[in-house]
């Protein structure tokens, strides 16, 4: 990933890296941009065409599909969910840290790749996605990601669902990483994969997201 | 925050608001979340592909019936919304300037059939924008927005029209056309 501060690539230590972006700044900054359509009813923006839907459709959609298919299909089925967020989280992602709002609110904070990297999960809470942050990350190699709210989970309003249904979160995570570290935009796609290993529609106390290269 | 639409001479205040305890966004007291053509285009896709598994394309168009029931009954008798005119009205708005998913107009609308013309689609333009025109129509979300809102503007249960595309903007078409009927 190309960093805007210093105009090339490096990895300093996660300590430093923390400093410097300004989390609950983000959040409550880009949390305010409000997405408005034009009169066509489309949003172009983040080079990306945006919609704004209720959580409630995608929850439905991917929990039917997932419960729906015959159980020794089901992880091709969640696959394909989880791929969906994935291509997502690559193009929207490189849009929105190529974006004039991220250049205002973000851009003077970042020094470094592992900046854009937290940034760009304070960005992904701020939109409602899901209260998440990076809990550790060797740089090109490894990063967890921890979420203690997100509307994947509600899914669930008893007890405890025998599957972790975080597909979208998860296939973010891997693109994130993608846009770190896996070369160029739109090269750098498909070289790192994210398991969902905690879940809170599972009876978790939060979700937990583990990224390594494929 | 709030998003507004209009009603005949009134306007409709729609919350919108950001709980920072949970950093979840809602509108008009519905959790909503912003996604993008890749997204949409790729689910669409994925149903397509999981027809012969589980009926993925049935599975789409009941999903997005389902949600446009549920919001805009809401909106309607929260507001106290019971003309058909202004119930038309809510539903093009709600697509257009609150969802983000086009322009639909209200041809003709009755107890049995109606007829919408798609002037403009996320979906359609989405497709188009990632992959290029192809033949077969992609519009399921739209046609189940519309099987929702047929089913609020009338009166009846969710589940009660079903929906055809005859035209569509993703196979070079100038607005897709959606014929409803009541099954």
């Amino acid at each position: 990933m190309y960093c805007f501060g210093c105009k090339k690539r490096h990895y300093p230590g996660m300590e430093e890296v923390k400093k410097m972006i300004d989390r609950k700044k983000v959040i409550e900054e880009m949390s305010k941009i409000a997405a408005s359509p034009n009169e066509d009813g489309i949003i172009d923006g983040f080079n990306v065409l945006v919609n704004q839907l209720p959580s409630d459709f995608w929850n439905e959609f991917n929990e039917r599909i997932s419960t729906k298919v015959k159980p020794d299909l089901r992880k091709q089925a969640e696959y394909l969910l989880y791929n969906c967020a994935r291509e997502c989280g690559y193009n929207t992602g490189y849009g929105i840290i190529t974006s004039k709002e991220w250049k205002a609110i973000v851009g003077p904070m970042v020094g470094n790749t592992e900046d854009v990297l937290y940034g760009a999960f304070a960005v992904f809470t701020a939109w409602g996605w899901a209260k998440s942050e990076i809990v550790h990350l060797e740089p090109g190699k490894k990063m967890i990601v921890k979420a203690y709210d997100y509307y994947e989970s509600d899914v669930v309003k008893h007890g405890i669902s025998p599957k972790l249904s975080a597909y979208m979160i998860a296939g973010v995570c891997a693109a994130f990483m993608d846009l770190a570290y896996g070369g160029d935009y739109p090269k750098g796609f498909n070289k790192f994969k994210c398991e969902q290993v905690r879940g809170i529609e599972c009876g978790d106390e939060y979700g937990e997201f583990v990224v390594t290269p494929i | 925050m709030s998003k507004d639409i209009q009603v005949g001479n009134n306007i409709i205040e729609l919350e919108h608001s950001f709980d920072r305890k949970t950093c979840r966004h809602s509108i008009s007291g519905f959790q909503s979340v912003l996604h993008c053509h890749h997204y949409m285009t790729l689910t669409t896709q994925m149903a397509e592909d999981a027809d012969d598994l589980c009926q993925g394309t049935e599975v789409l168009i009941s999903t997005m019936e389902n949600t446009a029931y549920k919001v805009l009954s809401k909106i309607c008798n929260e507001n106290n919304i019971k003309d058909i005119e202004d119930k038309i009205n809510v539903a093009e708005e709600l697509f257009c300037r609150i969802w983000a998913l086009g322009k639909i107009k209200f041809i003709h609308l009755g107890d049995f059939s109606a007829t919408i013309d798609v002037l403009h689609s996320h979906i359609d333009e989405g497709w188009t924008k990632k992959w290029k025109k192809r033949d077969k129509p992609v519009g399921y979300i739209n046609r189940g927005f519309i099987q929702g809102a047929l089913a609020v503007i009338n009166n009846v249960p969710a589940g009660s029209f079903e929906t055809q595309e005859s035209e569509c903007i993703v196979s070079g078409a100038k607005k897709g056309i959606i014929r409803a009927w009541k099954r």
